[in-house]
């Protein structure tokens, strides 16, 4: 395991995710190839079987399909399917943890909130 | 314990025509723990032989508390380098027993604390009757750091302590050590291969590439230089700049480059739309002294 890759999280998530990311940032287009298991499992020093849970795990979800005997590729439309999948999990993965530490810092409901519009704001000026 | 400063300036060692060390400068300051890191053949124990005055150097000098440490009884009591041992001595095979090893390692030692020896050749479950040949890799390495840290000596240094040692052993190392740093304040330099789990341990990091020093500097502190940045390939391209990229790595669009910065310059990359990670002192190291071999 080398890389950009952490113990943090399972390594096979971490794939999924990268490739994701990928196809967010258009890294890989929309019925374009990805990376094979193989490269996948050479570049990051991992099993390919490890490698292959992270692919088969966005073939479930529809992200990206196989295409026999050439390799795998990025679905129509799995930008909008990854962009849904990210905000289904913003909740849980972003917002709770947020309002749980103001909770525990005794920020108010106000305090947050302007927090959040500020760093809106900073956000737009770039 | 008050150690004095061990300093290098100036030294070149070949053997034969291989050029072995070049032009090396190093100071090790008392009350630290040093962790050496080098390639296979950098020259690591060559280095350690020569500031310890076992091995002859062929330019350059080697002081301690600003005397020359060559042939110096007053400072060698001070200096500890417990070397690896070898099953084989002089073509034959190793004979000497463990207790007659420790016994030298008495008379050589001024400040050798037999009950800490004692103590720790029944934690290390060592029989002093067994032959230095019959010893596994493991219990090799364990005479070798019992005689390091009951040797008590200001600066000790270890070269390879945690060879053939299972992970349960190298960790009780690491705790003796740290342990024994806690009490008496001595110096140590480490060398070691099994960078990662010892990059906690070292206050300061010397890097030997080539005969080289790369880096002798606080690990926290270097290991904040380094990053990974990833992302599509334009993007990636446009937040390096200004930054040392050191290697890169490409699948697609998708491209992953290992930099060097200050934080100012690494703060900025964070604007741009990739993915930054850091480093630990393993990635640094593969980083610094890979040569694209591995990579």
């Amino acid at each position: 395991m080398r890389g950009t890759l952490n113990d943090r999280s399972p390594i096979y998530l971490q794939i999924a995710q990268m490739l994701e990311d990928d196809i967010l940032r258009e890294s890989f287009r929309e019925e374009e190839q990805v990376p094979s298991t193989n490269e996948l499992a050479r570049e990051y020093n991992i099993n390919p079987a490890t490698a292959a849970k992270g692919i088969d795990l966005l073939v479930s979800e529809g992200i990206l399909y196989k295409r026999r005997g050439i390799g795998m590729f990025v679905a129509k439309g799995a930008g909008s399917m990854v962009r849904q999948k990210r905000k289904a999990a913003f909740y849980d993965g972003y917002v709770k943890p947020l309002v749980k530490e103001g909770a525990s810092l005794a920020l108010t409901g106000e305090e947050l909130v302007a927090m959040i519009q500020q760093a809106m704001g900073e956000e737009k000026d770039k | 314990m008050n150690a004095g400063i061990l300093k290098a300036e100036g030294l070149c060692k070949s053997y034969k025509d291989k050029e072995v060390l070049h032009d090396l400068d190093l100071t090790i300051e008392p009350g630290k723990i040093y962790g050496l890191i080098g390639r296979n053949g950098a020259g690591k124990t060559t280095l350690l032989g020569i500031l310890t005055a076992q091995n002859t150097k062929d330019s350059g000098s080697v002081t301690y508390d600003g005397q020359p440490v060559w042939e110096n009884q007053k400072a060698l009591d001070d200096i500890c380098f417990s070397r690896e041992l070898q099953p084989t001595l002089f073509s034959g095979p190793n004979n000497l027993k463990v207790k007659h090893y420790l016994r030298s390692a008495a008379i050589y030692y001024p400040n050798w604390d037999l009950d800490y020896a004692l103590r720790l050749l029944d934690e290390f479950q060592l029989s002093t009757k067994k032959k230095i040949s019959q010893l596994s890799k493991g219990q090799m390495s364990m005479v070798t750091i019992l005689i390091a840290l009951a040797s008590r000596a200001p600066i000790t240094i270890l070269d390879e302590p945690a060879a053939g040692l299972d992970v349960v052993m190298r960790e009780r190392f690491y705790q003796l050590l740290l342990e024994d740093f806690a009490q008496t304040d001595r110096t140590f330099i480490v060398s070691t291969h099994i960078i990662e789990e010892a990059a906690s341990v070292f206050e300061r990091v010397i890097i030997l590439d080539q005969g080289r020093i790369v880096e002798n500097a606080p690990t926290e502190e270097l290991i904040g230089q380094f990053r990974y940045i990833s992302g599509r390939e334009d993007v990636v391209d446009q937040a390096c700049t200004g930054l040392q990229v050191l290697s890169a790595h490409q699948m697609g669009r998708h491209k992953t480059v290992a930099v060097r910065g200050d934080v100012v310059k690494l703060e900025a990359a964070q604007e741009a739309d990739v993915d930054i990670s850091p480093m630990n002192l393993q990635n640094v190291f593969v980083s610094l002294c890979g040569h694209g071999d591995a990579q």
